[in-house]
Parts: C-alpha cells; structure tokens; sequence
C-alpha cells in the first residue's frame, strides 16, 4: 500500500528526489520546499522545451489549460511489484541534490548519482542539482555537462527561477518520453505482468486467454501513460478499449485498473470541478472498481500475493475524494471497511499506512477521537518495530493524539487554545463556580484511555530516547492519575522520572508540573508590627478612615464598597521581606525531595528565595516562601516554581484549585491534599499586590525583655517602649493612641517624648515611656489561678485582654527619589502595634466590705490617755501627737465618742505577702480646718497591715473625716434651682434630689480612699475596690456624711479641771465628761452641770430639750420604760432657741442618791423644724415631730464612803 | 452470555461515569483497554448520528475488527450507554440499555447523586451486571 493516495494519484509523476553526497538535513528541507513548489508544471510552460520528433500520439493534448503533476519522493522508494500495472508506481525521473560546500569533488558527485540512479532502472529522465558551488566547480561542472546542473550562489528569487526552467525542462524530456514509450508500446503489444497472474505452467486454454488479455492490459497501459502526460481525452480512449477487452476476457483484476484510470481521467478533464453529477458517477464507479478488485481475489495466490491492497486503496481513495462533514456517514462506511481490511493484510507496514490513511481522513473530516484511535493504533504498529526510529515515530504520533485524549502538554495546550486558558483563569477568579463551568474543565477526562496513552508516550519516549518527552510525560501520568497507579507502579515512575533528568542538563525546564500539588495556604497580611495604613493627606488624623477600624470583619453599612473592591489589595514595599504560605502534598507511596521550590513571578520585580522540601509518603506540609519585592510596580504570583526529580517545573495555583473543585464535584478521582490528611480549605484567591516604595519602619522593643510583664491585680508598673526606625526612610509624623481591651489600665504614655524626636531618621531610636495599671483577673481564671496559684505555677491570663499602643507613623509626604509616583498618590503611612503584654495574676481577693459604726458613750473608768475638752476647738483636739488616738476621738458635731469604720475583708490566696495601706486624700486645704481633716494623719498615721499567703485580713477604715461642718440645703439641692419653689413638699423633694447628690457625694467619698498595698521591693499597686464600698456605704451615707443637726454635751459647770487632773480617781471635783475620768461625780451631794446644745444648722432652732438620766448604762437609757430601770430623773420641757452656728449653754444639777453607774441623754424635740431638718431626720410626714437626740453620756456616781 | 462485552455510560462531558467488563471472557488488561479506546472512538459517531433520528437506541453504530459498538442514548441529558460487544443479540441489547436506563434514572433521581459525576453505587453496579448476564 502507498500513502496518502487519491483519485488523482494516478495522474501524478513519481520523481526520486535523492541527496547526493552529505546534504544538510535542513538545507534538504529547503531545497525540497523549492521542489515542491513545482508539483505542477503547465503544459504551456514547457512548450519552449518541447521538440516534437514524431507525430505525437497524445492527439487531444490541452497544450493550453493541461499539465503535468510531480509527486516527489523524498530518498526515493524501492521499485513496486505492481508497477507494470499503475504506470504512475514507477520511478520515472530521479533527481539528485547536492550541496557543494560539503561535497567539492563533482566528479565524485557524479559517480555517486550515477550509481544512485541505476537503482531505479524505470527512470525515463534524470538530473542531478548542485547548489551552492564555489567558483572552481563552477568552472569545472559547466565543462563537465550531462546530467550535472549547477545552481550558481543567487538570491533565492533567482535560484527558484533558475529551479523553475530546469522542472520545465524535465518536464519536457518527461512529455517526450512518454511519446516514445506510447509509439513504441502500441504496435508490439508490450508485455505486461503483475505479482497476481499465475507463475504456473499455463495450459493451452489459459495461453489463449492470456494472450486476449494481453492486449486490454496494453490499452490500460497506455492509458495510464496518457494521463501522466496530461491528456485525459486519449487516456479516456484508451481506457474504454481496454475496459471492454478486459470484461471480454474477465480480467477484473485489471478492468478495476482501468476504470480507475477512468475516473481519474474524468476528474482530471473536469480540471477539479465537482457537482454532484461528477459526484455521482465517480461513486457509482468506484464502487464497480472495488467489487470487481474484490473479485479478482483468487483464492490460490491468498498466501502470497492479494489484490486487498487495491482494494483498500480504492476505498480510501473513495473516501478522500467524498471526504466532506455532509457526507460523514458515508464515509465513515467506507473507512470502516478499510478498517476492517488491516487484519487479512499480510504486511504489517501495508497496516501502518493504512491506518495512518484512516487517521488523517477522520481527523479531515473532524472525527478527532476516530482519529487519535487510529492513530495509536499506529503508534502500536511503529511500537512492535523494535527500533528507535519506529519509537520516536510512535512518540510523535501518540503526541498527535494527546488532544483528543485530553493529556496534552502543558506547552502544547498554550499554544493550541488561548480561550481555553482565559476561560480557567476566569473562573478561578471568580471565586463562585457553576457547577457546568466546573466540569468543562474536566471535560473528556476518560483516565482509563489517558494512562494507556500517557503510559505508551513515556515508552516511546524512552525507547526514542527523548528524555525530555519521557519526563514529560511520567509528570503527566504521576501528577493525574496517582489513585489508579499502585505504590510499586508509583516509584517506577518516580525513577523514571529521575532517570530521565539524568540525560537531561541540568536547568532543564519542563511545561508539565510533576509532584508536588502546591495550593495557595494563606497570604499572610502584614504583621501587625508594619501594617500599612493609608494616607489621607487632607486631615490632621491622616490615618483616620483607613481599613479595620472596627472589630467586624464585614459591616452592613460598608456594603457598597465591598461590591466594588471583591479582592483583596496587598500592598508591598520595595526591599522589604514579605511570605506567602502555601501548602505542598505528596500523595504518593514515595519520599519526594523538593529541590527548591520558590515564588513564581513574571512580572519580575520580586526576588524570591528558594528553599528545599522533604516530603514523606502521603503528606502534607504548610511551607513558607518568601522574597523580596525589588521594584514598584504591580506584583502578579501565579503559581510556584519548582525544582523536582531534577527538572524546573512551573506550578500554578489555578490548576489545583481547579483540581479540588473537580474532586468536589466528583468529577476528579481524588484530592491530593485530603488523601494526605490534610484539611479542606477554600479557596484563596491571590489578592493583588502592589508594590509602593520604601517607607519607614518602626520596631518596637520593650526595655529588659519582650516577655508578658506578671502584675498582681492592681498593681503599678512603669514601662519603657523603645522604638527604632529600620526603614531607610526618616518618620516625619506620629501619633500614639490606645486600642484594645483593658484600656484604662494604661495609666500614662508619654507621646511627646515621641512627637520631640520627629523626625526620627533612618536608624534612630526613641524611648517612650508607659504607666501601667494591671486590671482585675479574669473571672473565669480566678478558681484555676488560685489552685494554680497554691500549686506554685504561674497562670497567664489570655492575651486577648492586652492593651495595645498604636503608633501610627509615615515617612515624608512627598516622595524625593520617583517623581512618577508623586502626583498618584502620596506613599502610605504605617502603624505599629505595640501590644503591652500583661499577666494579670490574682492578686488580694476582695471578700466583703461593711460599715462599722459605733458609738461609745464616756466610760467611766475607762482609761484614755488624752481626753479632749469640748470647749477645745476640734482642730486642736486632732492635734494630739499619737496618732493611734485619733482613731477614736470625740465627734465633734455629735459629742460622743464615734466609730465608724469601712471594714474591708481581704484575702491573700498568692504565694506572696501583701502589706496594706490606707491612705485617705482629702481636699484642698480651705476645707480642712472645717472638716476636721488631718490630713497628715492620714497620710501616714495607719498601720500597715501585713497578709500573708493563704490568709485573710479585715482592714479597718476610718470614716470620721468626712462629715460636713453646717447641715444646710447645700447638700440636698445643689444645683437644684427650683428648690425654693418645692420647698412646701417636704417628703418628695427629698427623695428625688437625694438620690443623685448622694451618689455623687458617696464617689466622691470613695474616691478620696485609696487601699494601697505592696508586695515585696518593687510591686505596688492599689486595690480597686470603689464598687465594694459603694454598696457598704450605700444605706447608712447619710450619718457618715451629714453632722446632727444639734450637738449636744454636758459637764460639770464648777470646775474646769486641766487633763491631768481627770485622772485622779479621788478628786472630788470630777467632770462629768464626755471623755470623763473615773469615779468624778460624788453621790450625796448636788452637782451642777451645764448641757451645751450646738445648732449646726444655719437656721435658728427652737426646740423643747429634754434631759434624762437613768442608772442603766448603754444605748436604751432613753425609750421605753424598763424593769430594770430603778432610778430616773427626767428633766423636761425646757425651751430653748439655738441661733444658727451657735450653742447655748443651760445650767441645771443633779443630784446622785445612789452611787453607781448613770446615763445622762440630752433629747430635744424641734418646733417649726425646716425642710433640711425633715430630711435628715428622714420623715415621712410634715406633721411629724422631729426628734433629736444626743448621744448617752455616762456619769459614774461614787459613793462618798 | 457474550464472550466480550465493555458497558460504559458517558455523560454529557464524555466523561465516562461507569464502566464495566461485562463478558464473560477471561478479563486481560490490554483487551480492557482496548474496548475503551473503541468506545471512546466512536463518540464521534455517535455524536452525529445522535441527532438524525428520534430513536433512543442507535443499534449498531460502529465496529472494529470483531466488536460492535452499540449506543443507545437518553433524552434526558444526553448520557449515552455505550456497549462494546461481539453477540448480534440485537433485541437482548435493546432490552439491557432499556433497563439500564431504568436504574440510571434511579439514580438520577438520588438528591446526593450530582448529574455528570461517577456512579460509585455498588447497588447500581450490581444491577448492571445482572442485567448483562440475563440479556447479553
């Protein structure tokens, strides 16, 4: 069989084109692309070299619209068997092809042609070219003549003319030629034989038969003789006289030869035009050709010789000339018949060329998949030679099939289909796929068909010794179809792999990625250190407006801008370090090294750093790349590259994306990073990055150390925040706040320590120093921290509670070095996080807190060192040097001596030891002589009080500074301007303005207490406890805050005794006393007092005092009537009037008739009592009486013997 | 029972979503293959013919060397059952793609099941090959 046949074929010239010499293969490949341009030659154009000797038999000859076809053979093709039968399987003319320059000897040349020639012993007409000849063969080959053409060096225009006369000239020797043969074979009635008639002694019958026949076979040959010179019109003669004398002598064999010949000779008349009524009777005669080629199969000859391949040429020639999409079915009828030829052909390259035939006519008429199936068929065929030739062909037609079969190489798809790539690109970006776009993707994946093929392609490759190819396509089937390969057949490749990289030089680059699947894990965003912020020039808070101001990641009300920007922008910075995690997974049974694996960046203004990955079998590892971005400008990261099995591979990040939405999709057998344990992650798309230039940089250090700074609760701590510029810029503004929780903890930060080192140039440093104040613990951490705590262990409370500083900074405005970018916009600014990392560990626990409140009515007998007179100013009375006795000391607005105390209950579960100290801030000092603030004594007159570990501790607090010196409206109605007119509603009114004076007054309280403790030589702190005295101090405010109205006091109106005096027991002039001495009054004996009533007010009082004394001692001396009760004396109805801020004194004596124990109270019940007095007496009606009442006094009565 | 038999079915992607060895011939792994390549070759066919008649099941529509390639596609989506043979039991095919069709309806219908993704039931495949050994 002959490739590439048609219907036209037996028209055409066969012409040996043959190197002469050592041809360059590419120099051929030109010089036969100048040959080819001369397929046909017109017989108009050859006229000038025709020489007509006799008459010539082409009678009907279109000297004007014919021509002669070439079919060049390139290295020619050994003489056919059948040659006598299809005149156009001859050899008619050899042409030679040399190439001067390497061969210089002509005479050589000439003897080599010569011999190559003989070869072809049906040659009519033969040249040999030389190209490119020096001057010397020049000069020699025009004196050697013959056969010999010399092609002088030209331009090639030139030379292609030049080649263009000698094609006629052949053309024209041909043309004679085949005169003489047609003149010559007409009378003698040439002898014609094919491989097909009997070898065999022919008995007498057959001698007859065989002569008849002899003369059709004559006329057919004629024909065929005819038609290469280009004259259908006597071709068609000839062929109709031999069609009937062959059917006369039921030759089929060679009447299926004629009417080929016929039909050629139709076509050809019809120079090409095709309607359908040439159509239909080229198909209708076809088809006779193949039946009667069928018929002329003899069964005897079967083993030997078999018209099979006339017959599967003529089909195929039928099928190429009805090759058209219309008329696909028909000749996918034809094609399968020939299909079905190739197992009776004896010889296996008659398959090969019939399959090849069969490819190419699916692929014209766009049967790709017919097509590639045929085609491996081929590749089979070439694959049982054993030779390398036969593989490298293999390989190159299995590469053909690679399309229909879907397993292309990378490098070929890129060319192929640009659309193809534009559509995956899309969809990857569009981040929601339809599920039908998805699976376009992985459309035709048949993976059976695609491993035979790509397992066939590495065979091939490796037998053709094309490591590359080899490589390529291991890569291929190692990276696609790892599920279906077992583990043994998994390391094959692999060693293949490397065995191939072993032929390769190293650097080689190959389009298609192996091992591993590399996928996009994070981007990461700047660290929080060198967050870029955006700049807007136009404020004074140039940061303002910038990203991530709020804690939410999306907010309702940002949702226009977040249609308009989808990605993500990333901004970069020229020359500093940025990473990118990606994650690589190695499913297969194998130790996979990476080489190197870095960033993959075409736009190439980024320098990325290699590094090298050991992969386990079926793992998964999460790897840092990192680089450096070199200039501004945009940066695009589209996949990785990767330097494995000793071959650089580019890895994109869209394809395995694309990979795993198939695998979701259950279109792809498995996803490699879930078969390695890995989890499922979405999709992450590659933000776009650009890169703006160099900035400042801050870096922030904490001075002596970077750890979390343990603080007790409460406790404070100063800090000090060294910051240096790393950048290459100078920061030429700066700004600190405060974000994050527990913001209040930070006391103080010293921002103009900052601000007055601006600008900080490239390498300076500043330190900022912080006031911390460490919060209360966590409560969800209280129970373990005090096991913990008891344990010995340290407890770190979460970070998320950490206070940060922000620091937000940019370099100049203006940017000095690129011009360019100036007008676009000004470079960005940054902020720096300075998170303060405090452990907050528990500290004193706050059990509980309440009011303590006593009062102590002079004892008798009781032993004070430093009674106090009550003619004594107060001031003085506080004056006294011990400070321990001015915890109790006589209230000066009650006359008694008063207790009231804010207990705190503290407990120490730390392993450490608390000391605590109470300190009491009084106001500015206008106020103290009234108060009775002394405030030194409060400074430093507590003790301190020592807790131990695991123990608790009840912390007294005094509360007696704190009473105001006049009980006036001020209290109740400040800034109530209405009072006057609410005067009348006495209840209302005091209920609605009490509430919030009084609340402010209690913070106010509050806030002047300050529990300090201290813990070992450097921790300190204070104890927020404001909320745990609010609420003790809540009910009883009032008392603690407010004086009584009245005060009232007793003594003894005689004498006025000094101190000392008080002490002795048997004087016999005693003061009755609040702070009394012992034993001073004498029964028996008239004693004189005096009651000294106070008005604190600054209304005058009338009032009705009352004066009681009863031999009980304690606080019921006064209501009801006792059983106990022996002795009494009431004093009654006494009316007195107190000017406002004054006191009067009223004189009366007692007379003590029992010696013993006695309570004198002071009672007063006040007429006309005003708003401020209801209210602080608290009633609920106007009507009520207002009660006052002094507090108890004691008089102890000795008796006289 | 045929000697040889390859069942495939083939979604509207020319994915091929099932597959299976149906003959009772010993199985040989080139043979399998092969069986494949030929189904896969003639989707070409079957594309064009698809669309010249109403009939769901094409008969024979292909053949190389001994094995016929018969076709019978759904109207649904265009999925094509797909049968390599070497029997001429032209109505025990017709017969087989029916009910194949039947079961592949089924499992159309399960929710989890996506349309145009492989058919991992075990339930259908079992299915299938006793439909194979009745008909074919």
């Amino acid at each position: 069989m002959e490739p590439d046949v048609s219907i036209e074929t037996s028209s055409m010239i066969r012409v040996a084109v043959l190197p002469i010499g050592h041809v360059p293969p590419v120099l051929l490949r030109d010089y036969q692309s100048m040959l080819l341009r001369h397929q046909t030659i017109p017989l108009s154009a050859i006229s000038s070299f025709y020489t007509e000797h006799q008459k010539s038999p082409f009678s009907n000859q279109p000297w004007d619209s014919g021509s002669l076809r070439f079919k060049f053979i390139v290295g020619g093709a050994p003489p056919s068997p059948w040659e006598d039968f299809q005149s156009n399987r001859k050899t008619l003319a050899v042409i030679g092809i040399c190439h001067c320059p390497s061969s210089p000897d002509l005479d050589s040349v000439i003897d080599q042609f010569d011999s190559a020639r003989r070869a072809y012993a049906s040659a009519l007409v033969d040249r040999c070219f030389a190209f490119c000849p020096g001057d010397s063969q020049l000069e020699d080959g025009s004196k050697k003549g013959g056969n010999l053409m010399l092609f002088p060096p030209a331009d090639r225009a030139t030379q292609e003319f030049h080649l263009q006369t000698m094609m006629q000239d052949i053309a024209a020797s041909l043309l004679m030629e085949f005169e003489k043969w047609v003149l010559k074979a007409e009378p003698a009635g040439t002898i014609v034989k094919t491989p097909l008639d009997s070898q065999a002694t022919l008995n007498s019958e057959e001698v007859i038969k065989a002569k008849k026949r002899r003369l059709g076979r004559a006329q057919k040959t004629m024909g065929d003789y005819c038609l290469l010179a280009g004259s259908p019109v006597d071709a068609n003669a000839h062929y109709t006289t031999a069609l009937e004398l062959a059917r006369l002598t039921g030759d089929f064999f060679w009447y299926a030869g004629a009417l080929e010949g016929n039909v050629c000779a139709l076509l050809i008349d019809r120079m090409g035009e095709k309607d359908s009524v040439v159509e239909d009777e080229v198909r209708f005669r076809y088809s006779s050709v193949i039946t009667h080629y069928r018929k002329s199969f003899i069964q005897e000859h079967a083993q030997r010789v078999s018209p099979l391949t006339f017959e599967l040429e003529a089909t195929l020639k039928m099928a190429r000339f009805l090759c058209r999409r219309e008329l696909a079915k028909e000749v996918v009828g034809y094609l399968t018949n020939a299909a079905d030829g190739a197992k009776s052909l004896i010889d296996a390259s008659d398959r090969l060329v019939l399959y090849v035939e069969i490819a190419r006519l699916y692929g014209t008429l766009g049967y790709q998949r017919k097509a590639a199936f045929f085609s491996r068929q081929v590749a089979q065929l070439y694959l049982q030679q054993d030779n390398r030739l036969a593989a490298i062909s293999a390989m190159q037609v299995l590469a053909m099939t690679t399309r229909a079969y879907r397993v292309q190489s990378r490098a070929s798809i890129a060319e192929d289909s640009p659309s193809k790539k534009e559509v995956g690109s899309s969809l990857a970006e569009g981040g929601k796929m339809l599920h039908q776009s998805v699976v376009s993707l992985f459309e035709s994946q048949w993976s059976t068909l695609q491993m035979v093929v790509l397992r066939e392609i590495l065979l091939s490759a490796v037998r053709a010794g094309d490591p590359l190819a080899a490589w390529g396509a291991a890569a291929r089937l190692l990276r696609s179809y790892y599920p279906l390969i077992t583990p043994a057949g998994q390391n094959g490749l692999a060693s293949a792999l490397s065995n191939s990289a072993d032929r390769l030089p190293s650097g080689t680059r190959c389009a298609d990625p192996a091992l591993p699947f590399i996928r996009l894990y994070s981007f990461p965003m700047h660290p929080s250190q060198m967050d870029i912020v955006k700049r807007n020039p136009a404020r004074e808070d140039w940061w303002a407006g910038a990203a991530n101001t709020g804690p939410f990641i999306y907010t309702p009300f940002s949702k226009g801008d977040a249609n308009t920007n989808t990605k993500q922008e990333l901004i970069w910075i020229v020359g500093e370090p940025v990473q990118i995690l990606v994650e690589l997974a190695n499913p297969c049974g194998f130790d996979l090294r990476v080489d190197s694996i870095y960033l993959s960046v075409p736009s190439g203004n980024f320098d990325a750093f290699p590094v090298t990955v050991n992969l386990p079998p079926n793992s998964s590892k999460v790897v840092t790349l990192s680089g450096i971005p070199t200039s501004v400008g945009t940066v695009t990261i589209p996949g990785c590259t990767v330097h494995c099995f000793g071959v650089i591979t580019e890895h994109l990040f869209k394809d395995v994306d694309n990979l795993l939405l198939g695998a979701t999709q259950g279109l792809v057998l498995s996803d490699p990073f879930r078969c390695c344990g890995s989890a499922r992650l979405k999709i992450i798309s590659v933000p776009n990055i650009s890169v703006v230039p160099p900035l400042p940089l801050l870096v922030s250090r904490v001075v002596g150390g970077d750890g979390a700074i343990i603080l007790h609760e409460g406790e404070i701590h100063d800090l000090w925040i060294s910051l240096a510029n790393a950048g290459t810029v100078p920061v030429e503004q700066a700004h600190v706040s405060l974000s994050g929780k527990n913001q209040d903890s930070v006391i103080s930060f010293a921002s103009e320590t900052l601000n007055s080192a601006l600008p900080l140039r490239p390498g300076a440093e500043v330190t900022l120093p912080v006031t911390l104040r460490a919060w209360r613990h966590v409560l969800a951490d209280a129970d373990t921290a005090g096991r913990s705590g008891s344990g010995g262990t340290v407890r770190h409370s979460k970070d998320g509670s950490n206070p940060t500083l922000l620091i937000h900074y940019a370099g100049p405005l203006t940017n000095i070095g690129d011009p360019a970018t100036n007008k676009s916009a000004v470079p960005p600014g940054r902020r720096l996080v300075v998170p303060l990392q405090i452990c907050v560990l528990q500290g004193l626990s706050f059990v509980k807190a309440r009011l303590l409140s006593m009062e102590i009515p002079a004892q008798v007998g009781q032993n004070l060192p430093k009674p106090v007179h009550i003619e004594d100013s107060p001031t003085e009375a506080l004056s006294s040097p011990t400070k321990m006795d001015g915890l109790v000391k006589i209230d000066p607005f009650r006359g008694s001596w008063g207790l009231r105390f804010l207990e705190l209950e503290l407990s120490n579960p730390t392993d450490v030891v608390f000391e605590i100290t109470v300190s009491v801030q009084l106001e500015n000092s206008s106020h103290d002589h009234r108060l009775s603030g002394d405030r030194d004594a409060a400074e430093y007159g507590y003790p301190k009080t020592r807790i131990d570990r695991d123990c608790s501790a009840r912390v007294l607090i005094p509360l007696e500074h704190f009473k105001l010196p006049v009980l006036d409206d001020s209290f109740f109605v400040k800034d109530n301007p209405a009072d006057g007119a609410n005067s009348g509603r006495n209840s209302s009114f005091s209920e609605r303005n009490t509430k919030a004076e009084l609340n402010a007054s209690i913070k106010n309280l509050i806030s002047k207490i300050k529990v300090r403790w201290q813990s070992g030589r450097n921790s300190s702190g204070e104890l927020n406890i404001k909320d745990a005295i609010q609420a003790a101090l809540q009910t009883s405010v009032m008392d603690v805050l407010l004086p009584d109205p009245l005060t009232f006091c007793f003594r003894l109106s005689r004498y006025a005794l000094e101190p000392e005096n008080s002490s002795s027991h048997n004087s016999p002039n005693v003061q009755v006393h609040s702070a009394a001495a012992k034993g001073s009054v004498l029964a028996h004996e008239m004693t004189p007092m005096e009651v000294v009533v106070r008005n604190n007010t600054k209304e005058k009082i009338k009032m009705s005092l009352s004066i009681t004394c009863r031999d009980v001692a304690g606080e019921n001396c006064v209501e009801g009537t006792k059983a106990t009760v022996l002795c009494s004396g009431v004093l009654s109805g006494i009316t007195v009037e107190v000017p406002s801020l004054q006191e009067i004194k009223h004189s009366f004596s007692l007379y003590f008739l029992v010696p013993g124990e006695y309570t004198l109270v002071a009672a007063s019940v006040i007429d006309d009592a005003n708003d401020i007095l209801r209210a602080r007496a608290r009633t609920k009606s106007s009507d009520e009486p207002i009660f006052c009442r002094g507090p108890p006094y004691h008089v102890r009565v000795v008796g006289t013997a | 029972m045929a000697t040889t038999a390859c069942f495939v079915i083939v979604s509207r992607n020319d994915i091929p979503i099932y597959e299976a060895e149906v003959g009772s011939a010993a199985k040989r792994e080139d043979a399998a293959q092969l069986h494949q390549f030929i189904l896969h070759a003639a989707l070409d066919i079957v594309q064009d013919l698809a669309w010249t008649t109403s009939a769901m099941y094409l008969k024979a529509i292909d053949r190389f060397n001994d094995l016929v390639v018969s076709v019978y596609v759904t109207a649904d989506i265009h999925t094509r059952l797909m049968l390599l043979h070497d029997s001429r039991n032209d109505d025990g095919i017709k017969s087989f793609f029916q009910e194949v069709h039947e079961l592949y309806i089924k499992t159309l219908l399960n929710p989890l099941y996506l349309p145009g993704s492989r058919i991992t039931s075990s339930h259908f495949d079992t299915k299938v090959r006793a439909l194979a050994r009745k008909y074919l």
